[in-house]
């Protein structure tokens, strides 16, 4: 219990800070938040879920954000579009009526009756569908990567083509 | 030939398709010769493997399942049944197919963005299979709108041509509004079912309630009507002629609007006990068949002329359904892809050639192209019904049921026989044997000893069909015995007291219902004759085409008012629309609120 | 108040905290950054949920495939960052309001 408090007061500095800072450091407090919650996923007795959610939300997140924030810049804007007292009322409003919603509720859940498979039955037996959906999306976010960044090599090509054609 | 192959044969007929659709899109536009044969090569692999589909050690009977993946327990398993319905469709979908994609390489030469064009039409004909094949209705309903996706890919392929675009976009519209129809009937079953077969449908339907079977009869009926193009939601059809004609042979003609009476015929036992159900059915069917065969007589555009014939041709179709004549039209709907896909494959190398649709501005192309012209004659008299092509057995078994169930509907359908004769003879007059009129002598002056030369690709496909519909109804008799054999749901409603053997015989021949369609087709185009004789113009006018051509109009009407409706509202709607990013989130956020207050209030 | 009330309150502590990040930014970045933060929440709240069921494993696959998904998104919208950077040359979310540029 202790632990679980502790571990959860340090997401939420680290989200905090995530949303108050520059691009490149809020990439690193994101990356402490992914490793926190996968501490967290693993104390919950989900190991497998807990690999996964740091190796890719801490390692593979971190290093794209680090890659795209090198491409683009990192200064920080001007203050938001929206004026602050609208948006703390609005988050006010949607975490108070969650809370609202879910914590009474939570002491009157049961146990399931039925067992629960292993995961290695339940992923590659039940939710099938599943993983070929996901194997379907991952293919189309490598076709859509590749056509998003293959426009940049043919513009080059054809503003240097241009330039050659105006001299 | 062993049934262990049978899983793989599936897969053959529909992965192989899409395999060449996805390695045929990544090569490069710049290699035509290269996407000719691998779109060729991809087509053919599949129409062999749906061929040894019809071998007999590969029947299975509806409730048989030939493969499936399992998927979990929520949808059930991702099944095929290869029984006689669906093999026969594959197979006219994947043969037809293939010669539409040689055909393409004579036509579509020297075109732009080929790739795109094979990868379409490929995934077409992967989806098409798969969608007769599919057990799972489910899976039959990503089929369908995967099929309704290309067809409207595919029409707009020209898409730097504004009508093409429009008429893309009209067909998706209606077509996905009879998918909306066959989901609410899909969800509606599953509601009640133990789980999503097709072969469970058939063979529990009969304990689900009387109103909830009604309303899924009618929304498979309204899928049905949209996918088929049957009156009253035609429309799309005729304006879905501006894709590039091998589109036009096989996904207007062969293939996709035959996707809606599948349906039909897969579903008919099921429904059969719904009142009105059969009733409203054969009347769609009658007036698709003499609406559209009307107005066919009044276009003066080859191609529109054809659309029109295919609409009317359906609606036999439909009608034969209606009626119970399962198997009769099948058999209707197999030689009617062949001719008409030969009809339009030849109309296709007309206009390759002249570069014109324009029925006016053609003339003489009996000396000029009689490579083109002998088919073309071939698949009309097809269409028409004259004896011995597969039009003629097709149309007189239909005709005979006809016969046997109604009178009244036998006797429309007989008009409709005549009225069919009438406009293939004026369309076979205006393009083959006339001068053009004096107002469009430009292209094709009558002294002019050129003979175009049509590429050798288009010729062979053109080749083959005819050689099919010369021969192909032999198959009539093997083709009964085994729809029998394998459709236990349709059982009661296939050949009902005939005899398989005798359907091909003198007893069709000299029965009345034949002699009577046969003495009123040779009446129309006595009647055409001697029009022609008596110096009419070849346009035809008075009030009965009036008539006609007014429900035309006020359809299309509906349907644009329908569309201006939506573009106003969207027009209120757009001043919200600020297009910055956090804007669109406070969006977000007050509906995230709203819904977690009335989840708050329900609680 | 129990270890599960505890979880969820925090869990839907990092939710608002990640709305607020989605409301107030202006840098693209910053939104991705936000976005990740929200899922984060959710993947934490079903493997909380699941543990309190006793379905945990049914959990586990479910939220492989919501960090699949998600991971595929935060791709897709990081090329299309970097596109925008290329064409218009700037990251601001109040310039970017039309399609054209």
């Amino acid at each position: 219990m202790a632990i679980t408090i502790f571990l959860l007061v340090g997401a939420v500095v680290c989200a905090i800070l995530a949303v108050r800072s520059k691009p490149l450091v809020a990439a690193l407090w994101l990356a402490g938040l992914s490793a926190i919650a996968a501490i967290l996923i693993y104390l919950l007795g989900a190991p497998q879920v807990a690999v996964i959610e740091l190796s890719v939300g801490a390692g593979l997140i971190t290093v794209l954000l680090a890659f795209a924030i090198s491409m683009a810049e990192d200064e920080s804007m001007p203050s938001s579009l929206i004026p602050q007292p609208l948006a703390w009322f609005l988050v006010l409003l949607a975490g108070g009526l969650l809370v609202w919603l879910i914590l009474p509720e939570i002491p009157n859940v049961s146990q399931q009756v039925a067992a629960d498979a292993p995961f290695v039955v339940q992923i590659w037996d039940n939710r099938l569908l599943d993983l070929i959906v996901q194997i379907v999306i991952i293919l189309a976010g490598v076709l859509g990567v590749l056509s998003l960044l293959g426009e940049t090599s043919k513009e080059t090509h054809t503003e240097e083509a241009s330039m050659e054609g105006l001299r | 030939m062993y049934r262990e192959f049978l899983p793989y044969l599936i897969f053959l007929t529909i992965g192989t398709p899409w395999i060449g659709a996805f390695i045929v899109w990544v090569t490069s536009d710049n290699r035509p010769r290269a996407l000719n044969f691998l779109a060729s090569a991809f087509s053919l692999i599949a129409a062999i493997a749906a061929l040894l589909l019809l071998d007999q050690s590969q029947w299975t009977a509806t409730n048989e399942v030939s493969f499936q993946l399992p998927m979990g327990p929520f949808i059930g398993d991702m099944t095929f049944v290869a029984d006689g319905l669906g093999v026969y469709l594959a197979v006219i979908a994947t043969v037809i197919g293939s010669l539409t994609v040689i055909f393409s390489i004579g036509y579509m030469a020297g075109s732009a963005q080929l790739s795109r064009y094979y990868a379409l039409v490929l995934l077409f004909i992967g989806s098409m299979c798969g969608l007769v094949l599919s057990g799972n209705l489910l899976f039959l309903f990503l089929f369908w709108e995967a099929t309704a996706f290309c067809s409207y890919a595919l029409i707009s392929f020209h898409n730097d041509d504004p009508k093409a675009v429009a008429a893309g976009i009209k067909a998706l519209i209606i077509t996905q509004l009879g998918g909306v129809g066959l989901l609410i009937g899909i969800v509606i079953a599953a509601a009640n079912l133990p789980d999503l077969q097709v072969s469970t449908f058939l063979a529990q339907s009969g304990s689900l309630p009387s109103n909830i079977l009604a309303v899924i009869a009618f929304s498979f009926l309204f899928a049905a009507i949209a996918k088929s193009a049957q009156v009253p939601l035609h429309v799309w059809l005729p304006d879905a002629m501006e894709a590039p004609t091998p589109v036009s042979a096989l996904i207007h003609a062969a293939t996709m609007v035959n996707a809606g009476v599948y349906l039909l015929a897969r579903f008919y036992p099921s429904f059969v006990p719904v009142t009105g159900w059969t009733t409203i059915v054969i009347t769609v069917g009658i007036l698709s068949a003499l609406l559209a065969a009307g107005m066919a007589i009044m276009s003066n555009d080859l191609k529109r002329v054809l659309a029109y014939s295919t609409v009317s041709q359906l609606g036999y179709m439909v009608t034969g359904v209606g009626i119970g004549a399962i198997f009769q039209s099948q058999f209707y709907l197999f030689s009617h892809s062949i001719f008409k896909a030969l009809l339009f494959l030849g109309a296709g190398a007309i206009i390759h050639e002249l570069g014109t649709r324009d029925m006016r501005e053609m003339g003489n192309l009996w000396k000029r192209m009689p490579q083109v012209a002998i088919p073309f004659l071939i698949g009309a008299a097809a269409l028409v019904g004259l004896p011995f092509f597969n039009g003629y057995w097709s149309k007189e078994l239909l005709i005979e049921a006809a016969f046997e169930y109604n009178l009244v509907v036998f006797g429309l359908l007989v008009i409709g026989a005549g009225i069919t004769a009438f406009y293939a003879s004026r369309m076979c007059w205006m393009v083959f044997f006339t001068k053009p009129q004096a107002a469009f002598e430009s292209f094709a002056p009558v002294s002019s000893p050129h003979r175009p030369h049509v590429h050798w690709s288009m010729l062979l496909a053109i080749f083959i069909l005819a050689i099919n519909v010369l021969f192909a109804w032999l198959t009539a008799g093997r083709f009964a015995l085994w729809l029998r054999a394998v459709l236990p749901y349709h059982a009661p409603y296939i050949l009902h007291g005939h005899d398989p053997a005798t359907l091909i015989s003198w007893a069709t021949i000299f029965s009345i219902s034949a002699l009577a369609t046969l003495s009123v087709t040779i009446l129309a185009i006595g009647a055409w004759w001697w029009r022609v004789r008596s110096d009419r113009p070849a346009d035809v006018s008075g009030r009965m085409s009036l008539a006609i051509r007014w429900l035309d109009f006020a359809f299309n009407r509906s349907v644009s008012g329908i569309a201006s409706v939506t573009m106003s509202a969207a027009g209120l709607l757009q001043k919200t629309q600020t297009g910055q990013l956090n804007w669109n989130t406070v969006g977000i956020a007050m509906a995230l609120i709203a819904l977690l207050i009335i989840l708050v209030g329900i609680r | 108040m129990s270890v599960t009330q505890a979880l969820f309150a925090g869990i839907i502590f990092i939710l608002a905290i990640g709305l607020y990040g989605l409301l107030a930014s202006r840098h693209l970045i910053k939104v991705v950054i936000s976005l990740q933060i929200m899922v984060k929440s959710a993947i934490l709240a079903l493997i909380a949920a699941g543990q309190a069921v006793g379905q945990i494993n049914l959990a586990q696959s479910v939220a492989l495939t919501v960090i699949v998904v998600d991971t595929i998104a935060a791709v897709l919208a990081l090329a299309l960052i970097v596109q925008i950077k290329h064409h218009t040359g700037g990251l601001d979310a109040a310039e970017l309001n039309r399609l054209k540029h």
